[in-house]
């Protein structure tokens, strides 16, 4: 019994193409989790779902009958709730009002709705107190709540828009068990997430999107978090090879146990040291949200660190503000563009003035240089391949290739000393990506110093020269790129490995104990076994108990004799 | 490009504005005709028409002289945040069309009217509450608003039982100061022991002090709390609001320039209205009128005081009238302003 | 490039013009629905507009209006709301009118002194707000209006007879400024004076289009208004450019009430005009914030100010003229921002059809350099 079937679905933006004949079905009585990179394509598909946009192509089928949504109230009368991920409740309503909000019709606003909201509440043991105000609620109990105020509108499919991103882990178990409550009454449910440990534990079955369109499916129990990290980023695309090693002895950037706290106290970056020298890339993996975007920040001078220091050549730029870091060489793709890189809607010349306004050709003095900076975008446009029928058109107007070559073009044409390049290729048609590539490479031939952040693993591999993990806001481990797997690296990214990375690191969520164990006199064996293949992951767990008393070990074995364990396990593994 | 497109723009603007102004020579009052008889005009000030209040009594006047003169007459509302150059092309305009006598309401009317009376020195202007014109053709109409509010503070002195009374100002000017001081002086100098609370509604005109019942009813219940039992309010339009609160808290209300126990808009609360201290407008917009119409314009200064009768104490309030010994507190004390053995202060 | 140059032009026009013609059919309608002319009033409006004295009543207007105007479009420019221009300007030609009364330098130094006390005036209003906004997070809407307040009571203060108040028959005056500090008009003969100030406002127009388009500072504040993080991200600090913005726009609101104080009325007295600052918003709404645009719109808006006063005289409610105001308002809001997503739409869909069919600038080898990149 298929509760939803998508079809085909294709939605189309002007340029780009937010998805591409996705297929999905939702069997009834069952979790199923939405996977895919933030930018994939899932909330376009679920909000075409829920009724807010309509497809251009395919067809949406509930309960093997096929309808069309031209509002979140269809959506609702065929039996689909979405949980946002912003909460939608009124605080300074209570719980009971909020519920009924909307839907006065369904059971009133009286005691018959408040026995309808106990009897849900009950039912799917969500614990929610109808007459109590909403602002004294925490996250959790609001996300219940939200759920309430879907089944109290009769859904039947609920969607879960990254329900565990506002959780801490407790609350994540109890929200899982809901879930379950839910799948036992026969209800469906649709969760979208790109923690693939929480997708693992909780769901069903798995589609994963890719760029837009589902790439697979997966059943968890056959399934590791690296098979499903693979499936996510994708391993088939065009492979970024750095051909020579162009790194040099110069620092370019230092950093020095960077700190940077949230108000709250909880450090966001933590102990974070690294050096890049001139010619070099250092990629830095890892799930995203584990703070690659206020290290960024943090070095772009958009933030600043509360200890540590940052120095640039041969100066102390931890204080200076953005401006001043950008005008002595700092140059930075955003991770998003819209927000960070463009203008929307001005025209292509003057977003190539943005960033580097202080200089030329964009002014002369306190003055603008409209003329020279037109001039300058007409050359950037056809150096980098620009795709546009001018510059007078506005940024928006092109395609997120295009914007993005245009944003390389703009930054590489002030001759950066360091590029912070912050998913450079994200949301890039292929061959776009390429010349994206391309640029980066040439310029570190010419000595440029990059920081990449990618949450593409073959990319961060490709084009880096050092990799680090960063996890939780540290740096906890680091790889040589030439050596190390996606497998591998996909490990580090959930906590799970740490130190450097080489194949006689045992991989694998709980495990590291099982490999670990065997590992402590001699590293060789345990990393041949786990080179060829992904049923590490399953060994490990049943080492479990076992190994749990020596994973310190492991990790100080392995970083005794990173030179040793690497060429060793290297040699056995290929 | 795009740089002379702009600037053709712009100057296509200017060479267009250049043009209009320079083409149509003509000005809006040096055509127009004469037609037909046409007398009195009033411009009215804040408010306008329907404040139950001072522009009415201006209105009255006017209703007056058309009926008895038997020829046209105007009346025009100011608008919103004018400059004195709008309301002196108001008065040109109507003294152009033939208007006279042309009466500025209101001290706002001063520079224009001085302006527009150099331009028509053959139409006769009024102007009332102010004294700084000095013309051939203007008459000022003035008032000592101050004899008229001492006697009210004599009789809200004399009816307080709480021994406190209020004062409700409509805006913070040197006119409703005159206003207050004439009130204090009457309350204090009948009985010392009275405490008078004084409010304003707001600063400007603009902000509505003169035009907001519901200012008047907020700050009279204010004053209510503050245990006041008679509340006079020299606040035009927002005195209505001053007379429903005393109405409905069963307390004595003085009201203001017109007598406002007769007007029909108050009808329901007359009984709480115990007299109003008058400013004959509409006579003195009357005899303005008239000695046009006789061919003596009045012209300098024409003020009214108790003397004159032009502003007074109304005594249509049966209980008012009635009350012997308030009668005649209040005629000792006018006999003394006459007689100028009480000088009544105007700040 | 010259297709999209109509389109620039074809869409800065589209929106006024669907506004001012929708404001125009509506108001018809409130004139047929109270049984009057519907005809009748706009042509007498029109006829009054060819008078020169109401020419030049106009064109003084619209001086003081295009000045608040452009004070409200800075900060529209950078995302910012001061809604507190009518404070601003109200209290800084009062500070303007009393030290013009007490300080009596030459004209030459005079005028200067006075145009720069009213901008320092005006931005030190306008800059408590900013101060709020960058230190606190206090919204610039509320503590503008707030400061409005204020301002008021401000000025009934200074009114006192023993600050600087000087009491002329029932009026509260500055008393009268010193001569040098009169700004002489232009003599229009029997249609009256142009105020000086209305120099003032031209060259105002043109600093402000010059600041915005051709300075480093300008492109900052452009970006900031555009877009805070992408501004942000570009190296201009957000919170010193709320300061600044908030100055430049209180400081140019100062210079709102001048052409009048200077050129008029030389005191500032309870018949000073009131609510420019209100009205410079709608003004700059119209006009896009666009010095040309903010032009036509204060012109506009003066006309069916000293237009509208002779309807009284032929039978109708000069009203007309308000609602006028207010309906074009909200059909500005409304057009505006339909022909916005109309023309983004539409430029989106020609970029992609010229692309498609290959009217690419450059790159003519688009497919041998992908090749070579792999």
């Amino acid at each position: 019994m298929t509760a939803v079937e998508l079809a085909g679905i294709t939605k189309r933006f002007p340029g780009v193409v937010a998805n591409h004949d996705i297929h999905l079905t939702v069997r009834k009585g069952t979790v199923h989790a939405l996977v895919g990179e933030n930018g994939a394509g899932k909330s376009t598909l679920m909000k075409i779902l829920y009724g807010m946009q309509k497809p251009d192509e395919g067809t949406i089928a509930t309960d093997g009958e096929q309808v069309t949504f031209s509002s979140p109230a269809d959506a609702i009368a065929r039996g689909i709730g979405m949980v946002h991920q912003h909460f939608m409740l009124a605080d300074n309503l209570t719980v009971l009002e909020n519920v009924v909000l909307g839907s006065e019709k369904l059971y009133g606003i009286g005691a018959r709705a408040r026995r309808r909201i106990k009897e849900i509440s009950e039912r799917y043991g969500l614990g929610v107190r109808p007459d109590v105000l909403v602002e004294e609620l925490g996250v959790a109990a609001r996300q219940r709540v939200e759920i309430l105020k879907v089944l109290y509108r009769g859904a039947r499919t609920l969607i879960l828009d990254e329900p565990t991103a506002v959780l801490v882990p407790q609350e994540v178990d109890a929200l899982f068990d809901n879930l379950r409550e839910l799948k036992s009454e026969g209800l469906s449910v649709i969760f979208i997430s790109h923690k693939l440990g929480e997708v693992l534990s909780v769901a069903d079955e798995i589609t994963v999107i890719r760029r837009g369109t589902t790439v697979g499916t997966a059943v968890p129990a056959e399934t590791t978090p690296r098979q499903l990290a693979e499936l996510m980023v994708g391993s088939e695309l065009p492979t970024p090879e750095t051909a020579e090693s162009t790194v040099t002895d110069r620092a370019v950037l230092t950093v020095d146990t960077l700190r940077l706290a949230a108000p709250g106290g909880k450090a966001l970056l933590d102990d974070i040291s690294f050096t890049i020298h001139a010619g070099e890339v250092l990629g830095i993996a890892g799930v995203e949200g584990n703070g690659q975007t206020e290290l960024v920040d943090a070095l772009i001078g958009l933030r600043h660190a509360d200890s540590g220091t940052i120095r640039f050549l041969d100066q102390d730029i931890t204080a200076l503000p953005t401006r001043k870091r950008r005008e002595q060489g700092v140059g930075y793709i955003p991770e998003d563009r819209h927000r960070h890189g463009l203008l929307l809607e001005a025209p292509l010349w003057e977003n190539r003035i943005l960033g580097h306004v202080t200089e030329k050709p964009n002014s002369k003095g306190v003055w603008l240089d409209p003329k020279g900076s037109q001039e300058d975008t007409r050359r950037i446009v056809e150096t980098y391949d620009v795709r546009t029928p001018g510059i007078d058109v506005t940024a928006a107007s092109l395609s997120g290739g295009n914007q993005q070559k245009l944003i390389v073009g703009r930054e590489m044409s002030h001759k950066p000393r360091f590029l912070i390049a912050a998913h450079p290729t994200r949301g890039v048609d292929v061959g776009a990506q390429a010349a994206i590539w391309d640029h980066i490479r040439e310029a570190r031939r010419e000595g440029l110093a990059v920081l990449l952040i990618s949450a593409d693993l073959d990319e961060l591999i490709g084009l880096s020269d050092t990799l680090r993990v960063i996890y939780d806001g540290r740096l906890v481990a680091d790889a040589d790129p030439a050596a190390v797997t996606p497998e591998e690296l996909g490990s580090a990214m959930t906590g799970a490995a740490s130190g450097h990375l080489e194949h006689e690191e045992p991989p694998g969520d709980d495990g590291s104990g099982a490999g670990g164990a065997e590992d402590d006199d001699g590293s060789g064996a345990g990393g041949a076994e786990d080179g060829d293949g992904s049923g590490a992951g399953e060994a490990g767990g049943d080492g479990g108990p076992g190994a749990e008393k020596i994973p310190g070990d492991a990790g100080r074995g392995v970083d005794k004799t990173p030179g040793d364990a690497g060429s060793g396990a290297e040699g056995e593994a290929r | 490009m795009r740089r002379i497109s702009r600037i053709t723009v712009a100057g296509a603007a200017t060479a267009s504005l250049a043009l209009a102004l320079s083409a149509c020579g003509g000005t809006s009052t040096s055509s127009g005709s004469d037609d037909g008889d046409k007398g009195l005009a009033i411009a009215y000030d804040v408010g306008g028409e329907g404040d139950q209040s001072f522009n009415d009594a201006a209105h009255a006047g006017l209703q007056r002289a058309e009926k008895e003169f038997g020829y046209k007459t105007a009346a025009i509302e100011p608008t919103d945040g004018e400059t004195n150059a709008d309301k002196e092309q108001r008065l040109v305009s109507l003294a152009k069309q033939g208007y006279n006598p042309v009466v500025g309401v209101g001290y706002a009317y001063a520079a224009p009217l001085k302006a527009a009376a150099e331009r028509y020195p053959d139409t006769t202007f009024g102007i009332v509450d102010d004294a700084t014109i000095e013309a051939e053709n203007v008459a000022d109409l003035v008032y000592n608003e101050e004899q008229a509010s001492y006697l009210a503070g004599v009789a809200a002195a004399k009816s307080t039982k709480t021994k406190t009374v209020g004062f409700v100002g409509g805006v913070d000017n040197p006119l409703i100061h005159k206003f207050q001081a004439g009130y204090e002086q009457g309350v204090k100098d009948t009985d010392p022991k009275v405490k008078v609370v004084a409010q304003y509604l707001t600063q400007t005109a603009e902000e509505g002090g003169f035009a907001s019942p519901d200012k008047g009813k907020t700050a009279a219940e204010g004053q209510i709390e503050k245990k006041a039992d008679v509340v006079y309010a020299a606040a035009g339009l927002s005195g209505q609001g001053v007379i429903e609160a005393a109405a409905a808290n069963k307390i004595w209300a003085i009201g203001v320039d017109s007598d406002q126990y007769k007007q029909e808009a108050l009808a329901k609360y007359k009984d709480s209205i115990l007299t109003s201290a008058t400013k004959d407008v509409a006579s003195a917009v009357y005899s303005l009128a008239k000695s046009v119409e006789d061919g003596k314009p009045e012209t300098g200064i024409v003020r009214g005081d108790l003397k004159s009768g032009e502003i007074g104490l109304s005594d249509s309030n049966p209980k008012f009238a009635d009350d012997a010994e308030l009668q005649a507190a209040i005629k000792t004390a006018k006999e003394k302003i006459i007689s100028g053995e009480i000088k009544v202060k105007s700040s | 490039m010259k297709k999209f140059d109509k389109e620039r032009v074809l869409l800065a026009v589209a929106g006024p013009v669907i506004a001012l013609a929708v404001a125009f059919v509506l108001s018809a309608i409130v004139l047929i629905a109270s049984g009057k002319n519907p005809v009748e009033p706009f042509a007498l409006m029109f006829e009054q507009a060819g008078f020169s004295d109401i020419q030049v009543l106009i064109v003084n207007q619209a001086s003081m209006y295009y000045i608040a105007a452009l004070a409200v479009a800075i900060g529209f420019r950078m995302n910012l709301f001061n809604i507190g221009v009518d404070g601003q300007y109200q209290l800084a030609a009062m500070t303007a009118a009393i030290v013009g009364a007490h300080a009596d330098l030459p004209a030459a130094l005079q005028i200067p002194l006075l145009l720069l006390t009213a901008v320092l005036t005006g931005a030190f209003w306008s800059g408590i707000a900013g101060v709020l906004k960058m230190t606190r997070g206090v919204s610039e809407v509320v503590a503008t209006i707030m400061l409005n307040s204020i301002a008021t009571a401000v000025i009934g203060y200074l009114w006192l007879p023993d600050v600087f108040g000087v009491k002329i028959g029932n009026n509260n005056t500055t008393g009268e400024m010193h001569e040098s500090g009169w700004v002489p008009g232009i003599d229009m003969g029997a249609a009256g004076e142009i105020y000086g100030l209305v120099i003032l406002a031209v060259v105002l127009g043109i600093g402000y289009w010059l600041v915005l388009n051709r300075t480093r500072f300008g492109f900052d504040l452009r970006a900031s208004g555009a877009s805070e993080s992408a501004a942000a991200a570009s190296g201009v600090n957000p919170k010193r450019m709320v300061l600044t913005a908030m100055l430049i726009s209180g400081g140019l609101a100062g210079l709102a009430g001048l052409p009048i104080l200077l050129g008029d009325t030389h005191t500032y007295s309870l018949n000073f005009p009131t609510g420019i600052g209100f009205l410079g918003i709608g003004i700059a709404l119209l006009g896009r914030n666009s010095p040309v645009g903010i032009a036509f719109a204060a012109l506009l808006w003066a006309w069916l100010d000293k237009a509208s006063p002779e309807l009284d005289f032929h039978g109708y409610d000069k009203e007309i003229a308000v609602i006028m105001q207010g309906l074009i308002v909200l059909a500005v809001v409304v057009s505006y921002e339909a022909v916005r997503e109309w023309g983004l739409r539409r430029q989106q869909r020609r970029v992609g059809a010229e692309l498609a069919a290959g009217h690419v600038l450059g790159a003519t080898d688009n497919t041998e350099k992908e090749v070579a990149g792999r």
